[in-house]
């Protein structure tokens, strides 16, 4: 799961200036602001709310990490736009064998590094086998894949068990091809003694639209064209990427000070100056869900599969979507709306209060209040979980559930929730890849499903089970897109999740550029705006 | 018959040395306890915070996978016993290393020397400012006391002290900046603009440095609307102190006699007046200059100005161990030196105080 880190105190400062901002009308001008406006100059200022840690692929795995790699590094795969429905060529064309084990790579076309030397299928399996020898968050991406060459051109990746989303996982910025000379000649390695961080913080390795420039990981990063580039050259010769929170983000796409700003809320992006600014705008791949612990010693009545089908019902999904904005979608499972195997509705997730008095009164739930965590430093998309957590519980108590919220910096409360041992709360997931069986996590005895106590040998995982091993086992879209909206509709029965929202996800841009589509994994490709 | 103020048991002299040495001595010697002391604070508070860092840095599935997780524990020395990591603390400490920070997997020695420079910038900026017109107004205050000036230097340094910063800060910005058009906006030098060379750290010397009139001028012109904000309530602070400060004196006896003795009123005040009036006022200077260096979270927010409060917020939130004992070691550090060079100026401005 990728992080969402909000400051507080800049959240505090967004919403008084999102309150400002929005009163701005268009005679608004700072043209006296020291900046020069537009986006003319062959210079890009995008304004960020940065999470970034490195620029090294093998150990960068957040949201502005990903949007950065993705300008300074190409990819074996990539996605067009920002449909990640099918995976396309970028370096390398792919088959996949027909037991889903064995993914071949083979390079099309020239793809020159800013040196100037070619990428070939030594620098493929380097990066692959960098990413997984540092332990670096991403590692994860490519477990249980062994990567060989075959020749010049040719690499192959091989399964330990079948992988059908192999393919969707390569596109990840994570996986960007570097220079392995270059890389290896600067102390990198495959193993965990690697030692090119540092050099690649200050250099870039990649045969990207864009080479690095400067980086300051806490305030802004410099990008500067790849003269070697192979592809179209982007329209922006420079790029700057600042660290901006969200309200002053509004102000300085405003005033032109910057042409995009990536982390608007549905609430602040209301009443912009249409005149000077776009909005693009589409429900953000994150999911944000309640959870319940379904181990009775955890989780007390709220363990009872009655009880959360209670809850299922007792939720005014409207009014949640109402409060989280516009653009916000609910989600029929899990998956997210735009992913393969989706749900559009399911008829367990629907207001139905009578309905849910009725399970309540099955469950032999008596009132005892339930303990709801959730992060109250963070935002989703925009969406302060503080604010949703107390939705929730209202509407919760309208059918007679009593949650007592249990508030925590994300610090804190990712280790409660991560421990197993937690009664309910409130939580969000973003993708790793744009593909069903990232949310296979959330199954029993997986990753998300153990921190509420779902195991394999849990009452309530016996049906699941085997729609979960058929999710795995699917080949082909329609089979697997029936296989996951099966598996989510038995989670939806018997699981302990109940997704709530994917809120909206919106960029700001400059009315003057054009191209721009967001994309779940890299948010922005920035050499695609024209 | 009471011992002369000259005599040896008074001033020190006869317990070794002079005693303006032997007291910056003994103040040199509780600053560095002091920092020991910090150094220790810091580390137990640290390895007290009821959460695991591992949580708050790797992803789901990194944390999910025990190789990632004790690479990562390795990295920052966790695998170790808390005294030995202690002890290992300040032998890095000697050599100036202050660890690695997991948020900017950068050693936190340099992300202070990024963000302490734009602390200082700001810092310097406002305190000048507000010594000026602070330590001005105050004194203008008292010495019309009971008149309508100082009933407005009252009042505005009021106003001044109680207006939220935060609040201050997004109502200049947006009307200063996104409104009237009368300031540049976020940051300390405009994004399409290369900074100069760096040398100091601080935009405005560095340009001045490079001969690169107009970074100078715009990184001046960004550190206004910021600058402001600091610095209202800082001018207020130190006129209420100083305007105190200076009554006091006033009324005092030597005063009165430099007074009766007919001495012009120019004389007294600077002479007399204003120097008796420095130490309580050079107190509060330094804690307001502490103050502004150990950075103001809020401000910097608003005005994307990314100093020490920033990097401490972002290191205490995302749980960054080394780094939060970088800032918390800086501070301290900032702090008792702060108070060591009052203490000198202290001991210069008033004898009695190196005669203790």
């Amino acid at each position: 799961m990728r992080r969402r880190h909000f400051l507080s105190a800049a959240g505090l400062a967004t919403t008084a200036v999102a309150a400002a901002g929005c009163s701005s009308d268009s005679g608004s001008d700072a043209e006296g602001s020291g900046g020069s406006g537009g986006s003319g100059g062959g210079s890009l200022v995008v304004d960020n709310a940065f999470d970034l840690k490195t620029a090294d692929p093998a150990r960068s795995f957040e949201l502005t990490g990903a949007m950065l790699n993705k300008q300074l590094y190409e990819t074996a795969l990539t996605y067009t736009g920002s449909d990640v429905s099918e995976p396309v060529a970028q370096v390398c064309t792919y088959a996949l064998s027909d037991d889903q084990r064995v993914l071949t790579l083979t390079i099309e076309g020239e793809h020159l590094f800013a040196d100037g030397s070619a990428v070939d299928a030594d620098d493929i399996v380097f990066s692959y086998q960098r990413v997984q020898g540092v332990k670096g968050n991403p590692s994860f991406l490519l477990d249980g894949v062994t990567v060989a060459k075959v020749d010049d051109s040719t690499v192959t990746l091989t399964s330990e068990t079948p992988n059908p989303a192999l393919p969707y996982i390569l596109p990840n910025p994570s996986l960007g091809i570097l220079n392995s000379e270059l890389v290896q000649a600067n102390g990198g390695t495959t193993g965990p003694d690697d030692a090119a961080e540092t050099f690649l913080n200050s250099t870039s390795a990649g045969s990207g639209a864009y080479q690095l420039d400067t980086l300051q990981v806490t305030s802004q990063v410099v990008l500067e064209q790849n003269p070697s580039y192979g592809g179209e050259a982007p329209a922006f010769g420079r790029v700057v990427l600042e660290n901006v929170q969200p309200a002053t983000q509004k102000i300085n796409v405003q005033s032109g000070t910057a042409q995009i700003a990536t982390d608007l809320s549905a609430d602040e992006v209301e009443g912009l100056d249409g005149g000077r600014t776009a909005v693009v705008s589409t429900a953000s791949s994150y999911m944000i869900f309640a959870w319940f612990n379904t181990d009775p010693a955890h989780g007390g009545p709220a363990a009872n599969p009655a009880f959360v089908q209670a809850v299922r019902k007792a939720l005014d999904y409207d009014a949640l979507l109402e409060l989280t904005g516009e653009g916000s979608v609910q989600p029929g499972g899990v998956v997210p709306s735009q992913f393969v195997g989706h749900l559009e509705s399911d008829p367990s997730n629907s207001h139905d209060p009578a309905a849910a008095e009725q399970l309540l009164a099955q469950s032999g739930y008596a009132g005892e209040p339930i303990e709801f965590l959730f992060s109250n430093d963070v935002a989703v998309s925009g969406v302060q979980l503080q604010l949703l957590a107390q939705a929730v519980q209202s509407q919760l108590q309208a059918v007679g559930i009593t949650i007592t919220l249990a508030p925590k910096p994300s610090a804190t409360s990712l280790d409660s929730f991560r421990s197993g041992r937690f009664q309910a709360g409130l939580a969000y997931w973003g993708p790793d890849f744009p593909d069903p069986s990232n949310y296979l996590a959330f199954t029993p005895g997986e990753n998300v499903g153990l921190r509420a106590g779902w195991t394999p040998q849990s009452p309530t995982a016996a049906q699941v089970m085997p729609l979960v091993e058929a999710a795995r086992a699917a080949s082909g879209p329609d089979a697997r897109d029936a296989a996951y909206q099966a598996l989510q509709r038995q989670m939806n029965v018997d699981g302990p999740f109940v997704p709530i929202v994917q809120p909206a996800q919106n960029v700001v841009t400059s009315s003057d550029l054009r191209d721009v589509a967001l994309n779940p994994i890299w948010t922005l490709d920035l050499a695609a705006l024209s | 018959m009471p011992p002369s103020p000259d005599a040896p048991g008074r001033t020190g002299a006869g317990r070794g040395g002079h005693p303006l040495l032997r007291y910056l001595g003994i103040r040199f010697l509780v600053s560095l306890l002091l920092v020991w002391g910090v150094t220790l604070v810091t580390f137990v508070l640290t390895a007290l915070v009821p959460a695991d860092p591992v949580a708050a840095v790797l992803g789901d599935q990194a944390a999910a996978d025990p190789e990632v997780v004790a690479q990562f524990r390795r990295e920052l020395g966790l695998d170790r016993p808390l005294a030995v990591q202690y002890l290992l603390y300040l032998q890095r400490l000697v050599h100036l290393d202050l660890g690695t920070s997991a948020q900017t997997r950068q050693p936190v020695l340099d992300d202070l020397r990024e963000a302490v420079p734009a602390t200082l910038e700001l810092a310097l900026f406002v305190l000048v400012v507000s010594v000026v017109l602070g330590v001005g107004a105050g004194l203008l205050a008292a010495l019309r006391h009971h008149r309508p000036v100082d009933g407005v230097v009252r009042v505005l340094s009021l106003v001044g002290i109680s207006t939220p910063t935060f609040w201050l800060a997004l109502i200049l910005f947006y009307v200063g900046f996104y409104r009237l058009g009368w300031f540049p906006g976020s940051g300390r030098l405009d994004a399409r603009m290369a900074p100069p060379p760096e040398v100091t750290g601080l935009l405005t010397v560095d340009s001045l440095l490079a001969g690169d009139a107009a970074a100078f001028t715009d990184a001046v012109a960004h550190l206004l609307l910021p600058g402001i904000v600091l610095t209202l309530y800082a001018v207020g602070l130190l006129a209420r102190f100083s305007r105190s400060a200076v009554l006091d004196v006033l009324s005092a006896e030597h005063v009165t006699a430099a007074r009766a003795k007919g001495l012009p009123a120019r004389a007294v005040v600077f002479r007399y007046v204003l120097r008796a009036a420095l130490v309580p006022i050079l107190t509060v200077v330094g804690l307001s200059f502490g103050s502004l260096l150990s950075g103001s979270v809020l401000t910097e927010a608003v005005f994307a100005w990314h100093g020490l409060g920033q990097y401490a917020y972002q290191s205490a939130t995302r749980l960054d161990l080394q780094a939060v004992m970088g800032v918390g070691l800086v501070v301290g550090i900032t702090y008792i030196t702060i108070n060591f060079a009052v203490d000198v100026l202290t001991a210069f401005v008033d004898p009695r105080v190196r005669r203790r």
